[in-house]
């Protein structure tokens, strides 16, 4: 069963966390920030249900439904501050919402 | 899991259930008498009041709650110790503060029709809260410190006044977004080299001979960025300025005070209890050498309250100051932790209770100001001692608490810290530090001169508070400089208080 | 009179007079007058019950009154004087009153508050000079910042502000130093004593016993701060600003008592506590005394503005002050007592009459000025007399001081060198010439300047401040022993102390 080595889970979701960590810092668009975000913690329940398996118990995938759930609940939160900036100012390019220098 | 054993753990989280009844029925409480909002901040008051009957109630006992089937020694996911109970009656009573704060909030008052939700948000980080400062596992302390920075974010920008309320939300959420994703790729790495989530048995896993020391230490940077972000402490403070300074008064005060004492309180108990071994007799924890806390929280204390208060030194928005100054307060409770000791840990307890009283007493006199005249820029405090004698005196005091003079609370605070750094001979730690407290004066003081010093051109309606908020000034100003002559029954508290489960 | 809670009566009179001031309504400025002067008067009398009753032969510290104030800490409310302790609380006790009165016209705004902060500082102030735990002793010298920074921010001159800021942060600077010293101190002390305390008398027994590689650090760090306060070159830069923005009556106590807050921490806590390193520092000081001195009066000679004159004659006599103590002998050692309480009437009479004739004028200019002789005789007398007192002329005050300090630096033992004594004394010859130098261009000649007519003489109020000081200064000029006599066996146990503990060095 266990045909594919850990390895290459870890291998893979440290690839989408770096690609997500890279996103986030120099993408300027929110709604992709937080595509790159949801990537990241992605990578995390990679290497947790990777580990889970491997490890032969469940509390890594237990953790992963709880992940999931808290990364919904951040998308929703996320997409409605969003909403409300765009109605705002009508972007959603983070350099230009600069009343506070970052 | 039969049910006597069920009715045990629930009893051990009883505040916690509490809370999450009050939040329930405000919830429904403003669904259904939508005409009667006034009563919810009662009805607010009224639950902080029981959960912190409860919250008294375990200080007499130790326990672990919600054991998993696999963990030995029946460490569960909740832990009730005396330090978990001190932070969550620290939190409970900051909320029962915030909820007198926010009926002179303007900004509040304004979105009056959206009081419900507003309190079901504050419930919702006081639960974060409350769970964060008990839970004995990486799962629950996830999905604590989750629902604590969900319900800030929507805080931060509830009053969507001003664009620069949703700006400072945004900047949150990104913020604390990307640190908990860190946390949580840190949180996995863990969880696949010991196969376990909780705490204290991660402890013992640790101090096997064969592990990767380099890969430890790399998940625990990425755990600490994830409590760095709650703490605010350098390099992760980003979001502190700009969120303080767009957010309500009411949320930056609840903000700066109580989630960043839940980020300390996770903070102390993930170092003591997955990586101390044991303390010796004279107050010092031996940790494990998997990871060199103490190198890292030195560097990262210095570099934090010298950052921030260099970078308070310029700051023309009063907001904007102290959330630097909370910046460089963060620093100073680090140094407490740098010390690894039971003398640093009551340090810490002792700074955060005077630390609550003077941050969340000189921000309620700024957002009383900023009610009047609308603004927070030190420039419209010019003659501000003469216009508003109360007030001034009272945010002179506070200020004067802030930086650390006898004979203020904030001066004990920082008193037991230098002699924790003492005691521990890191005395060019402590040093440092004082010339830190020294650039702190000139920016305190900076507000007293515009208040008192400099003269207004034009001259400024007077600003007399309403019996009620100079009540509420007093139960801040009284202990601020009482505790600073006597505070002998705080420090016996705090010393009380240190005890985690098993330790 | 053991046990005594004199000095407590002592303490708190101006707490509660402060706290009685501010129930008053502030438009009510006469009655607030007089009862600062009033209040001001009730610590002077119970200053006097306390000298009448104070035993100049006891060595020991005396009316200790002693309440644990904060268990967790072994802290005590832990007070009690000695014979350097009682001349300075006198001094204190003297010039409050009288600096209140001659603020009488000086200040016209917000005379609530500026009573109110007068009498918190002189509280401040007393309990600096009776605290025997250095806990309560830390909290009295950061009291003490806040009034003071107030008094030169809200009444001072135009540059008051910056003035403010930094003497607040200078001395704040300094006072943090102590702390972590003390806190070193109070730690390290824990291990021979096997308990925490910050308990003076009982730290007099640890402090000589530290090895001189950390007391030296702990020296450092009490010194540097003391000498900020003192000042001491090259610290002295907050001086000139907050002397002379600080209104009359706060560059009075400014330089009468705050001063010596300095040279009396350097008498209470170095010298005792750290005596092997007092002698070792002490040629490194008193080389940094001697420059002050000189530095102080070269710089004073080419001020054009009366005040700022004044000022720096501070750090020149300040310097003699630090040279006395650090030669370690008794005469100098008495000197530089004897010479604290000079400073603070002579320079406080100087800058009393600046005050009074710059409220005619609101000018310092030395240059606006000339042939007042012929215009305000008394005033012209009275400066004249201030003048010779600071320079040192026998017969006055001055005199006696700064002539057992070079006595005694001459003999000592520790510094070895006569080059100390010389360029001291050339002090004097300075202090000589820029003092009549400007008295000359400020007083004789002609009227050059018509605005100038028409200016009145001191009047009663003026002359009653005036007059107890002159009376002091002829006293302490005379008959010297009256006040010699109090701080003789005090200084003599400091000195014994220091040669006990470094007989190497006396052999």
């Amino acid at each position: 069963m266990n045909s594919i080595p850990i390895e290459y889970y870890l291998i893979l979701s440290a690839f989408m966390f770096t690609v997500g960590v890279t996103g986030v810092l120099i993408r300027r668009n929110a709604i992709v920030i937080f595509m790159c975000v949801e990537l990241m913690l992605n990578s995390a329940n990679l290497t947790m249900v990777a580990f889970s398996s491997y490890l032969g118990q469940s509390a890594g995938q237990i953790f992963v439904f709880f992940v999931m759930t808290v990364a919904a609940a951040e998308a929703a939160v996320g997409l409605a501050i969003i909403i409300a900036i765009f109605r705002n100012k009508l972007t959603v390019n983070i350099d230009e919402i600069n009343i506070f220098k970052w | 899991m039969d049910a006597s054993l069920l009715t045990e753990n629930l009893s051990y989280i009883l505040p916690e259930i509490v809370i999450s009844a009050a939040l329930i029925i405000i919830v429904l409480f403003d669904l259904i008498f939508h005409n009667d909002k006034r009563i919810i901040p009662y009805l607010a008051v009224a639950g902080l009041a029981v959960a912190g009957f409860f919250i008294i109630d375990q200080f007499s006992f130790e326990g672990s709650a919600f054991a998993t089937s696999s963990s030995a020694n029946n460490f569960g996911m909740i832990t009730v110790d005396n330090f978990g109970s001190f932070f969550k009656l620290f939190v409970v009573c900051v909320s029962i503060l915030i909820v007198f704060f926010s009926f002179s909030s303007e900004e509040i008052q304004k979105t009056f029709d959206r009081l419900g939700e507003y309190y079901a948000l504050i419930f919702g980080m006081i639960l974060g809260m409350i769970i964060l400062v008990s839970a004995s596992d990486l799962i629950l302390i996830y999905l604590a410190l989750e629902l604590l920075s969900l319900s800030s974010y929507v805080l931060a920008g509830f009053t969507k006044l001003r664009d620069r309320n949703s700006e400072a939300s945004l900047k949150y959420l990104i913020f604390g977004g990307v640190s908990s994703g860190l946390m949580l790729f840190g949180i996995s790495i863990i969880y696949g080299m010991t196969g376990t989530t909780n705490l204290y048995l991660i402890n013992p896993l640790l101090q096997a001979p064969n592990l990767n020391l380099i890969t430890v230490s790399f998940a625990m940077i990425l755990i600490f960025t994830g409590i760095g972000y709650k703490i605010s402490s350098a390099p992760f403070h980003f979001w502190t300025p700009d969120v303080y300074e767009g957010a309500p008064i009411v949320i930056t005060a609840f903000l700066s005070v109580a989630s960043k004492a839940a980020g300390f309180a996770l903070l102390i108990r993930l170092i003591k209890t997955t990586f101390v071994t044991f303390t010796s007799p004279d107050g010092y924890w031996q940790l494990i050498n998997a990871f060199d806390w103490q190198a890292l929280l030195i560097i990262i204390s210095i570099f934090t309250m010298t950052l921030g208060n260099f970078t308070a030194l310029w700051q023309n928005n009063l907001k904007r100051m102290l959330a630097y100054s909370s910046i460089a307060h963060a620093g100073y409770l680090l140094l407490g932790l740098v010390v690894m000791s039971d003398q640093g840990l009551t340090a810490i307890l002792i700074y955060f209770v005077f630390y609550a009283l003077m941050n969340l007493g000189a921000f309620y006199i700024i957002m009383l100001i900023a009610n009047k005249t609308g603004s927070e820029e030190i420039d419209d405090y010019t003659g501000l001692g003469s216009a508003a004698p109360f007030l001034g005196v009272s945010l002179a005091i506070f200020l004067v608490s802030l930086t650390g003079l006898p004979p203020t609370a904030g001066f004990i605070g920082k008193l037991y810290i230098f002699i924790a750094l003492v005691d521990a001979k890191m005395i060019a730690v402590a040093i440092i530090a004082l010339l830190n407290t020294v650039v702190s004066l000139y920016y305190y003081v900076r507000v007293l001169k515009h208040m008192y010093l400099q003269k207004s051109d034009s001259p400024k309606d007077a600003i007399l508070p309403s019996t009620g908020q100079i009540l509420f000034i007093l139960i801040l100003l009284v202990p601020t400089l009482l505790f600073g002559v006597y505070f002998t029954p705080i420090v016996t508290f705090a010393k009380n208080s240190i005890s985690l489960l098993g330790f | 009179m053991e046990n005594s809670q004199l000095l407590t009566y002592l303490l708190f009179t101006p707490i509660v007079g402060s706290l009685i001031i501010l129930f008053i309504k502030p438009d009510q400025e006469k009655l607030i007058r007089w009862m600062g002067v009033f209040i001001s008067g009730v610590a002077f009398v119970i200053s006097m019950i306390i000298y009448v009753a104070f035993d100049s032969s006891n060595p020991a510290f005396q009316f200790i009154h002693k309440v644990l104030w904060i268990e967790s800490l072994n802290v005590s409310y832990h007070v009690g004087i000695d014979g350097i302790s009682l001349l300075l609380v006198m001094l204190t006790t003297f010039l409050t009153p009288l600096t209140l009165i001659s603020s009488w016209k000086g200040i016209t705004k917000q005379v609530k508050m500026f009573t109110f902060s007068m009498l918190f500082l002189q509280a401040g102030m007393l309990g600096v000079f009776i605290a025997l735990d250095m806990f309560l002793f830390y909290v009295f010298w950061e009291v003490m910042l806040i009034p003071m920074y107030f008094i030169i921010g809200v009444w001072g001159g135009v540059e008051r502000i910056y003035a403010a800021v930094k003497f607040f942060i200078y001395t704040m600077f300094g006072s943090l130093l102590m702390l972590v010293a003390i806190i070193w101190l109070a730690v390290y002390a824990s291990e021979p004593l096997g308990y925490f305390t910050t308990n003076l008398l009982e730290l007099y027994q640890v402090g000589p016993t530290i090895p001189n590689e950390i007391q030296y650090y702990m020296f450092m760090a009490f010194f540097f701060s003391f000498a900020i306060k003192v000042p001491l070159f090259p610290l002295h830069t907050w001086l000139p600003d907050a002397h002379v923005q600080a209104p009359t009556a706060g560059s009075v106590i400014l330089a009468g008592v705050l001063l010596k807050m300095g040279t009396y921490g350097l008498l209470r806590f170095n010298l005792p506590l750290f005596p092997q390193s007092s002698v070792h520092f002490a040629p490194f000081i008193s080389i940094l005394a001697v420059i002050g001195i000189i530095y102080g009066a070269l710089v004073a000679m080419v001020q054009s503005d009366m005040k700022k004159l004044v000022a720096y004659s501070s750090v020149s006599h300040l310097g003699f002050v630090v040279l006395g103590i650090f030669a370690f002998t008794t005469e100098s050692l008495q000197g530089a007592v004897i010479q604290m309480v000079n400073h603070g009437l002579s320079t406080g009479a100087l800058f009393l009459l600046v005050g009074f004739i710059y409220e005619r004028t609101h000018n310092r200019e030395i240059s606006y000025y000339g042939g007042l002789a012929k215009l305000v005789p008394f005033f012209a007398f009275a400066l004249l007399f201030t003048s010779l007192s600071s320079i040192g002329l026998p017969g006055l005050n001055g005199f006696i001081g700064e002539f057992l300090i070079l006595v005694g630096s001459f003999q000592s033992q520790v510094l070895d060198s006569w080059w100390f004594t010389i360029f001291a004394a050339s002090g004097v010859i300075f202090a000589a010439v820029y003092l009549l130098w400007m008295y000359e261009r400020v007083v004789f000649g002609k009227v050059t300047n018509p605005k100038l007519e028409g200016l009145t003489d001191l009047d009663a109020r003026e002359m009653f401040v005036l007059i107890p000081i002159f009376i002091l200064i002829v006293w302490i000029g005379i008959y010297p022993s009256t006040f010699l006599d109090i701080s003789d066996t005090s200084v003599k146990t400091i000195l014994d102390n220091v040669i006990n503990n470094t007989y190497n060095f006396f052999s």
